[in-house]
């Protein structure tokens, strides 16, 4: 008898490792890098609006135009206009951080609501959700920005509201799926019958133990889709407006200097979108496999 | 049974309603029980005969949309007095057209309000339940000894956390899981199914219930392990004296446990009385269903007589289409030709014969 309480108090001081002694490598460096890169936006962003750069991002320096990366005192180069590249990059976070914030947070709190009810609640709220759901995925985004930038005026605030509105549907049936998947599973009637509250029963039994690690993997997908989204259309030009810097206009204004050998202005910005996006995406996705994969064990 | 009933079932009724086939599901139809404080009531019967459902009913848990209740229930504890099924006919409508129940309109939200309202108090404190699949029952991604700790926070005194975790590791040791300090922090699946319904039993009596609902407590579980947690009921309802409602279709687990006795078939109770007259095997007035019950427990001797394991003949029985006269009608071996025509016809009403014995059973009556 002793034996055996032995074993099997080993085997479960085993299944009781941290999860990082679980997880794979590969996913502990996505994990890593995207951690990383997040930190890196958000210390860039605080010491951007505290004004605390190498430069003034809009002093505009006509004897150092399209200087190098590596000049003294310009360590990414100037533009065009000779403003400093590096401060023009951190200034550009603003662009799209709160906004991206702003998209994430309406995505999550309207999703998360309106999956409850029609997972929870059934029939009569999972009919409507789901037209209403599938009406919003029937628009093409980008149209539905361009609308509202037509009726409105080129706000990225806006334009982030529609893409967090935009993405409601996804994390709407997402979580959807996960309660009904939980509801077949007779623990919440056993809550019920426990004498638990509702609201106990949502937010912690189903929402905190069973949902935190799938919105956490939302939220930074849908950051990363709206740093996207935001150069993209500033790219465009009908997102965040000269001179106001922001990454995609900086590579659209870089753009026209490339052909001349003059790769910095939009190379540099390019590349902080390349890396960001991708270090949300990674995080998402080693997010995904520590957490969710832990759990299938 | 000469104190007032802890719990006192009066001709419970739900139906649920099928659309497709325009049609009323009788699960129970005119149930009455009653509970004395300190019994154990074993309910048993095959399956659907509407044993867990009218469980399930005492604690407001038939949701299920076209469900519709009538009834009382009455439920009596040193705390607390109310009748379980209070106002529960008010958010339903029925519209009927030639006599057949066209729709049925439920208000959804109200009933689970009105439900709400009444169990408040009731559910976990006053009437604990464990289910037919513990492993299910527990939410799988928190620890075992952490929800049991959530239910004494929220229906006992318990001051701090740690108290609380005192006490639930005192409850796990109570049900005799082995090295309760390991357990207490694992998950559900890295319990066995033995464990998870001593954890469950534990959880549901950690709160200090003054009733308790055990469902099928032993599905699903080997013979032995089987043997070990009616052995466990059978020192708790010792030590505790809880009030309990045993559902199972094992006769011989309900025989161990049970003061009374209710047989069900069909929606309907055939038989109810002192469980040391219902399940003896030679008492005179026994409900042939009954009967056919326990001589189908399997046992060497039953075997080596007859070679084979008895079962009862035929299905249960169709609850949409309940025939007119007795509903065991179609599967009885002791109709005898002085009773055939009544049997057929008419439905037997649940009558006295002796003290506190009830049958529902042509044969019986004069």
């Amino acid at each position: 008898m002793k034996k055996y309480s032995q074993i099997s108090g080993e085997i479960s001081e085993f299944s009781e490792l941290p999860f990082w002694k679980k997880a794979d490598v590969v996913d502990l460096v996505y994990v890593g890098y995207g951690l990383l890169i997040v930190a890196l936006v958000v210390v860039s962003y605080i010491l951007g609006s505290f004004h605390f750069l190498p430069r003034d991002p809009q002093d505009i320096d006509l004897q150092l135009m399209m200087a190098p990366p590596g000049t003294a005192g310009r360590l990414l180069g100037t533009d065009f206009m000779g403003r400093d590249m590096l401060s023009r990059l951190i200034v550009g976070i603003q662009a799209y951080f709160l906004p991206g914030l702003l998209a994430i947070v309406v995505a999550l709190c309207f999703g998360t609501g309106l999956g409850v009810l029609a997972g929870y609640r059934g029939e009569k709220f999972e009919t409507v959700i789901t037209y209403f759901t599938n009406l919003v995925d029937s628009f093409p985004r980008l149209v539905l920005i361009l609308l509202v930038i037509a009726a409105f005026k080129p706000d990225i605030y806006y334009i982030m509201l529609v893409i967090g509105l935009t993405n409601v549907p996804v994390v709407a049936s997402l979580i959807k799926g996960k309660i009904q998947f939980l509801k077949q599973k007779n623990f919440i009637e056993a809550d019920i019958a426990l004498g638990l509250p509702t609201r106990t029963i949502i937010l912690k039994h189903i929402l905190w133990h069973h949902c935190r690690s799938l919105l956490i993997i939302q939220a930074t997908l849908g950051m990363a889709e709206a740093i996207l989204m935001e150069t993209s259309l500033s790219y465009l030009g009908f997102g965040v407006q000269e001179p106001t810097p922001s990454w995609g206009n900086m590579v659209q204004s870089g753009a026209n200097y490339f052909m001349q050998g003059k790769f910095w202005p939009s190379t540099a910005p390019a590349l902080a979108i390349l890396f960001t996006i991708l270090g949300f995406h990674l995080l998402g996705d080693g997010l995904n496999h520590i957490l969710e994969g832990k759990r299938s064990t | 049974m000469t104190t007032t009933p802890i719990l006192k079932i009066e001709d419970l009724r739900i139906y649920f309603y099928s659309h497709s086939k325009q049609a009323f599901i009788r699960s129970v139809d005119g149930v009455s029980l009653e509970i004395a404080k300190g019994e154990t009531l074993g309910v048993v019967g095959e399956s659907g005969s509407g044993k867990t459902i009218t469980a399930l009913s005492i604690l407001g848990l038939i949701s299920a949309r076209p469900g519709v209740i009538s009834g009382k229930v009455g439920f009596q504890s040193d705390r607390i007095q109310k009748n379980l099924l209070q106002d529960l006919g008010d958010f339903v409508k029925l519209t009927a057209r030639d006599g057949k129940i066209m729709e049925v309109s439920k208000d959804v939200a109200g009933w689970e309000r009105n439900v709400e309202r009444v169990m408040s108090r009731v559910r976990g404190r006053e009437i604990a339940m464990t289910f037919q699949n513990p492993k299910s029952s527990f939410n799988p991604f928190t620890p075992v000894g952490k929800q049991i700790t959530e239910a004494i926070r929220l229906h006992t005194s318990t001051k701090t956390e740690q108290e609380a975790e005192e006490r639930a590791l005192a409850w796990l040791d109570r049900v005799k899981i082995d090295s309760p300090r390991l357990r207490f922090d694992n998950y559900p699946y890295g319990l066995s199914g033995g464990m998870c319904q001593r954890a469950m039993i534990a959880m549901a009596l950690a709160s200090e219930p003054s009733f308790l609902i055990a469902d099928e407590p032993t599905t699903g579980l080997d013979a032995t392990i089987q043997s070990k947690i009616v052995d466990l009921l059978v020192e708790l309802k010792c030590e505790i004296g809880i009030t309990t409602m045993l559902i199972s279709h094992d006769i011989s687990i309900i025989s161990r446990l049970s003061d009374s006795v209710a047989v069900m078939y069909g929606g309907t109770v055939f038989e109810y009385g002192p469980a040391k007259d219902i399940l003896s095997t030679r008492f005179e007035s026994k409900h042939p269903y009954t009967a056919a019950l326990l001589a189908s427990i399997p046992s060497t001797k039953n075997i080596k007589e007859k070679g084979y394991l008895q079962a009862i003949e035929g299905d249960v029985l169709d609850t949409i289409n309940i025939p007119e006269g007795c509903r065991f009608y179609s599967r009885c071996n002791r109709v005898t030709e002085k009773v055939r025509e009544k049997c057929e016809r008419q439905e037997p009403d649940l009558r006295q014969t002796e003290a506190g014995h009830n049958v529902r059973c042509w044969l019986y009556f004069d």
